[in-house]
């Protein structure tokens, strides 16, 4: 019992970070129906510029934090302009191998200019964790538990309850009624990327303290996380964050009852489960009916 | 949902008369002359291990060209197909010492049921989710591959590969490498002209589309993954024989990417371009070492060129020098003169050609289409109008079979069609146009309109041989006036004729029933004037005609019948000039509330 | 960043010199020439670099001792990509050069499976730095190792916690890939020969999130001490760290990787006490001393077992192809397996039949975050 409740914490938290990488994922998703692969390698780049400002700068921990991620931002920006603005009017096709470009691209400039040797990035509190009974909690995964949640309901009230957020869904909905409407559908595409930007940079920072900062941080939870994405209901904010738990979940029971070697097997055998029996989803993918 | 209709285009081979072996006997003299150079040349060591890579790695990126270029679905996991057939090749040959001609045949087995699976799977789905799930398959193989010890003997890999008895010598198995290319490389240059070819064309250009001309989608996609895998497995099959040791890094995600980036550089539209790609980056490696030295340099670059390539030079470097080169010839071809074409729709049932009953539509709770009754008479065109909003286009769409029905029934010439995919519905006699042009713009005008003319079912292309479908195509486009310019490539009409040519398609299948979606949409009166006279010319052969559209001239003059809709209900029908005067019709149109 | 640019620099002096020392050696023909693969490029390509320096160094004392029978002895350069398809490549374009008289191989294993059976086909010596035992027991006779195989990796773990820590309820961990999977086995063997079968036998995959399912399968194993075989320094880090929050404090011995500069810096304090084995300790002899002393003068970094194995490797040859009299590769190989009682940088040089140089291990200690020479253990068999 004790190790099922550990399992859990661990289980949720690294779901928790899942779960944030997919939220990206889902915004770009709606927004231009463009799965974008280089998801992850935001959040390597993020936590890289945290270790330049805040490790190898020595700066205040909250004014690199913001710095990086401003300079996510401005990634977002970049990454529009130069990665999905100009192919906008092609097929999906295009825009997918783009973004894989542009994921090898950025992985591997980063490797040029830091190298390949992981580095280590201290988190947000002095205390590593607490130990509650039997179980003990990571103060980081606490963090990133607790960001993710906040993230839920900010991204709600930001959706629903905001002007920005509603003409967001608008264009994500319909582009050429949304224009009709004189919302500016390139603007609203522009904010999504640097949202979207920034939110894979939070959850790169958020998880270096724990995976440490490699080339490879990204590629591999983004992996997941678009799993995740799959599971829950392509395109569904709330989706993104169940399937991102549940995987994390089934996954750290599966490699302590089953396999630890085929750990990573887990995640993609349901996800391929999913594809075949229920490909909508828990929530059903919003954009099934659009012809 | 797909049963397979008697007559679909599923095979590959097509019987090809001489003349065209003999137009193809300068391949087959040149592959013949690769092969008698692999085989006698003397390469060192290095070069022969760069060729038997290049030569490989070729078929396997042939394999992309067909997927990714012909069909237009992503693969992400060629490298784990790859290592299907060199595993078999691996360890069937070095463990259980069976026949390379065995495993190798093994091999390619295993990649083509795995990737008909795969494909049978997931191809129903969007893009997005083939590529999600190609990469976790390819992710799941190389986990099998490092972990299954007992059998892949994990990262040590499998070492001592055996070769064929026949070719044992590293320089002649090259050789049986290089005319294995040239084999494949002949089969995928006319993949295209094929039936299956030019189904997968048209999936590539336009999936709906294609599904409206007649052509099974889903297992159109399916060959096409199923063909890129087996050519996968092959290719790793030759290569396991040629360096006789494999391990799981080299069948990788990396080396997936390495695959897609080669066909994407040379174009993955054809095995020329792919062959180039190939070339090109396994020699540019060689070329830029010094980029290497700095770890990541080198492989952010191909980064860069991925984004660049799909960029500036989408169809790859041999697309940009075939686009120029097809532009040349079109020049040159004169299209052969065509007969008149001959509309003899098929006719089974009775008065009423297309009886709809009771049809709904909703989307959640929006009630689209709600309880229409349409019933079209033979020989006669029917118009279909209603404001902005009025469930048109949706009735048509449900018709056609974009939309499933919510309820209702359609009978089409005395067959129940209310279930079946768009491409039975097209079998059956049903041809249409959209409002916003869909053609295959990646094709000419001809080639446009034979896919056309292939519909099942379409009893005016004899036995359906090429020539009879290239001759039907013609008839066609002379129909509607444009036989002169039919080996020019979809971009280069004008607007008002790439509708012509879209009701060229149609017509060239002999449809029992034509719905034509608001054709005179984005004309001008000139061109207005024209389809007009089209319309009339098509009338007069008894075809059925149901047409949607805003234009009144157009359809008070064209339609002798009219149902009118609005708010997904039916609020008139009967004869035109009857229905234009009903007082709900002029309410709805000027709005009198 | 500062590291990144001398790279750079000798990179691109690397690029321009290969191909010179090249044509120099054609133009030549004078010279003795030794046929070196390492990745110039790839992901070990700042490794590849320090193996060069080390050969490097030992071509440098070679020649100015009077070369190899009588004439000077030169270093061919090719670079294996870090892959093996690359080294596949390197070592054709290599082979193909009839008057290159012996070569040196790739520190990895893989890359040397890659290599081998052309290595066998061309009938030639090849020193070789990948630890793997199947190496040199799979009849291929033209393989030598420098360095260690993990079956005394295994030994030496062993040994150290059984006899030294006086440990006898063991957990293995070790990674799924190659590396980790014969070293796994080889303490596994190990320990069941001193009379102390392993408890828990763990495998995972390389790049894992989360160690804790492997953690919490050790704890509850009851046992007293840990061997474990990492390959990857941010695993190691990430399963220290879960390691320790979750309560495990027993000793820990472990390969290499344990103690490598970069997992003491990830995993900071969780690493602290830890062993693990190392073929290259500076402390452990005099020669590894010396040869500590000439890589700092000569480059002005420390050495570690990347350029200690490549050094080794050319002084050793030359004095076997001295001692043979000739550049008949039979005669090599015999020479070479004659080669008893040599110290070199990594330890005493006792070639068996196989073609195992070396037969033991140095254990080193983290003492709270520097790592400390302990103690060096040898086998005779």
């Amino acid at each position: 019992m004790d190790l099922a409740l550990q399992l859990l914490f661990t289980g949720i938290g690294i779901g928790a970070v899942y779960a944030l990488v997919a939220l990206g994922f889902v915004l770009i998703f709606r927004a231009t129906n463009v799965v974008n692969f280089a998801q992850g390698e935001f959040s390597m780049v993020a936590a890289y510029l945290m270790v330049v400002f805040a490790v190898d700068l020595g700066w205040p921990y909250w004014l690199s934090f913001l710095l990086a991620l401003a300079g996510m931002a401005l990634l977002g920006v970049i990454f529009n302009l130069g990665v999905y603005y100009p192919l906008r009017h092609r097929t999906f096709l295009p825009v997918i191998i783009a973004t894989i470009g542009a994921s090898i691209l950025l992985a591997n400039s980063v490797l040029a200019i830091y190298g390949p040797q992981p580095q280590v990035l201290q988190g947000w509190f002095e205390t590593p964790g607490i130990q509650l009974g039997p179980v003990y909690l990571d103060s980081q995964y606490l963090l990133i538990i607790a960001v993710t949640f906040a993230l839920v309901i900010f991204n709600y009230w930001f959706f629903e309850k905001t002007l920005l957020g509603k003409k967001l869904q608008a264009t994500s909905q319909d582009k050429e009624m949304a224009s009709l409407l004189g919302i500016s559908v390139s603007t609203m595409i522009m904010i999504t990327f640097i949202y979207s930007a920034v939110l894979g940079g939070l959850a790169g920072i958020l998880v270096a303290p724990v995976l440490f900062v490699s080339i490879q941080m990204g590629s591999t939870i983004a992996l997941k996380a678009f799993a995740a994405t799959i599971i829950g209901g392509f395109g569904d904010v709330a989706g993104a964050i169940i399937g991102g738990l549940a995987l994390g979940v089934i996954e750290t029971f599966g490699a302590a009852y089953i396999s630890v070697p085929y750990k990573d097997g887990f995640a993609f055998l349901v996800l391929v489960a999913f594809l075949i029996f229920r490909p909508q989803g828990i929530f059903g993918e919003r954009v099934a009916e659009k012809a | 949902m797909s049963s397979p209709s008697e007559n679909m285009p599923v095979t590959v081979s097509v019987p090809r008369s001489k003349p065209l072996l003999l137009r193809h006997l300068p391949y087959f003299i040149g592959a013949a002359a690769l092969v008698a150079l692999a085989a006698t040349m003397q390469f060192d060591g290095y070069i022969l291990n760069i060729l038997m890579q290049a030569t490989t790695f070729a078929i396997a990126v042939f394999g992309l060209s067909v997927v990714l270029g012909l069909c237009g679905q992503i693969n992400l996991a060629q490298a784990a197909f790859f290592g299907f057939g060199a595993y078999a090749v691996g360890i069937g040959t070095s463990d259980y010492h069976i026949s390379y001609w065995f495993c190798l045949l093994a091999g390619c087995l295993m990649a083509l049921v795995a990737g008909a699976v795969l494909g049978m799977s997931t191809l129903r789905l969007g893009g997005h989710y083939l590529a999600m799930v190609t990469i976790s398959f390819q992710q799941i193989v190389t986990l099998v591959m490092i972990n299954a010890i007992w059998l892949t003997h994990g990262p040590d890999g499998v070492p001592r590969i055996g070769r064929p008895d026949l070719f044992q010598s590293s320089q002649s198995y090259l050789a049986f490498c290089v005319g294995m290319l040239a084999l494949v490389g002949y089969f995928v240059w006319h993949l295209p002209d094929t039936r299956l070819g030019r189904a997968m064309r048209a999936v590539r250009d336009n999936e709906l589309a294609a599904g409206v001309v007649g052509i099974d989608v889903f297992r159109t996609k399916v060959y096409a993954f199923a063909l890129c895998a087996v050519l996968g497995g092959l290719a790793g099959g030759l290569f396991a024989g040629g360096f006789a040791y494999v391990s799981p890094d080299q069948f990788s995600f990396a080396e997936s990417i390495v695959f897609l980036t080669m066909s994407l550089l040379g174009g993955v539209a054809s095995p020329i371009g792919s062959a180039i790609g190939t070339g090109l980056l396994i020699l540019i490696p060689e070329w830029l070492r010094f980029l290497k030295s700095v770890p990541g340099l080198y492989l952010a670059i191909y980064g860069l060129s991925v984004i660049l390539i799909i960029r500036f030079m989408p169809d790859g470097i041999w697309g940009f020098v075939a686009a120029a080169f097809e532009r040349w010839r079109a020049q040159l071809k004169t299209p052969p003169a065509a007969a008149a074409l001959q509309l003899k729709p098929a006719t089974v049932g009775g008065d009423i050609v297309l009886e709809v009953t009771g049809l709904s539509k909703y989307f959640g709770g929006l009630k689209a289409v709600d309880g229409v009754d349409i019933a079209v008479k033979r020989g006669g065109v029917h118009a279909l109008i209603g404001p902005n909003g009025s469930g048109k286009t949706t009735t048509l769409n449900v018709l056609s079979g974009l939309y499933k029905a919510t309820a209702g029934k359609i009978l089409l010439d005395g067959t129940d069609i209310t279930t079946m995919p768009p491409h039975q519905r097209t079998a059956a006699g049903l041809g249409r146009t959209f409002q916003n042009i869909r053609l295959f713009r990646s094709m000419t005008a001809l080639e446009n309109v034979e896919i056309g003319a292939e519909r099942p079912g379409n009893k005016m292309i004899g036995e359906g041989g090429d020539a009879a479908l290239t001759e039907r195509a013609m008839e066609a486009l002379t129909f509607v006036g444009l036989g002169g310019r039919a080996n020019e490539l979809i971009s280069g009409f004008s607007y008002g004729h790439q509708r012509l040519i879209e009701i060229a398609r149609a017509l060239a299948a002999n449809p029992t029933l034509l719905l034509l979606d608001e054709p005179a949409a984005g004309l001008n009166s000139t061109e207005k004037l024209e389809l007009h006279e089209l319309l009339k010319r098509i009338a007069a052969q008894g075809l059925t005609i149901l047409i949607i559209d805003h234009d009144m001239t157009l359809v008070s003059e064209a339609a002798q019948h009219i149902t009118v809709l609005n708010f997904g209900r039916r609020i008139a029908d009967g004869e035109s000039m009857a229905v234009l005067r009903h007082p709900d019709v002029v309410s709805a149109y000027l709005g009198s509330e | 960043m500062k590291l990144t640019r001398r790279d750079f620099a000798a990179g691109i002096v690397a690029g321009i010199a290969a191909p010179h020392i090249i044509t120099s050696a054609r133009a030549q023909g004078a010279t003795i020439k030794i046929g070196m693969c390492v990745p110039a490029t790839g992901p070990a390509a700042e490794q590849g670099l320090w193996a060069q320096n080390g050969a490097k160094l030992a071509l440098a004392a070679v020649n100015k001792a009077g070369g190899v029978l009588g004439k000077q002895v030169e270093l061919v350069i090719e670079d294996d990509q870090t892959t093996n398809p690359g080294i596949v490549l390197a070592f054709s374009k290599l082979a193909a050069q009839n008057d290159i008289v012996a070569f040196l191989g790739s520190i990895r294993s893989t890359q040397v499976h890659a290599m081998a059976p052309d290595v066998l086909k061309l009938g030639k010596p090849v020193m070789i730095g990948g630890t793997d035992p199947a190496l040199t027991h799979m009849g291929n006779q033209w393989l030598f190792r420098f360095r260690p195989n993990d079956s005394y990796s295994g030994r030496v773990i062993a040994d150290y916690g059984v006899k030294t820590l006086g440990k006898k309820k063991w957990a293995i961990v070790h990674s799924t890939d190659a590396f980790g999977t014969a070293g796994g086995k080889a303490l596994a063997s190990a320990l069941e020969k001193l009379g102390t079968p392993a408890v828990l036998d763990q495998g995972y995959a390389n790049q894992s999130q989360d160690f804790t399912p492997v953690v919490l399968a050790v704890k509850q194993s009851g046992a007293d001490i840990l061997g474990t075989y990492f390959t990857f320094e941010n695993d190691i880090g990430i399963f220290a760290r879960q390691l320790r929050q979750l309560g495990v404090n027993i000793p820990w011995v472990g390969s290499p990787s344990v103690v490598a500069v970069s997992s003491t810096k990830l995993a900071g304090p969780a690493l602290f006490g830890t062993y693990g084995v190392a073929d290259y300790a500076e402390e452990s002899s005099d020669a590894s001393k010396s040869f500590g002393k000439a890589y700092r003068d000569a480059y002005k970094s420390a050495p570690d077992n990347q350029s200690a194995w490549p050094y080794d490797a050319v002084t050793i040859l030359s004095a076997a192809i001295n001692k043979a009299g000739s550049t008949d590769p039979g005669k090599i190989r015999e020479a070479l397996l004659a080669t008893k009682k040599t110290p070199g940088a990594e330890g005493e040089y006792n070639f068996d039949q196989n073609g195992d140089g070396l037969h033991g291990y140095n254990v080193v200690k983290n003492d709270k975050g520097t790592i400390v020479y302990d103690k060096h253990i040898d086998f005779n068999d």
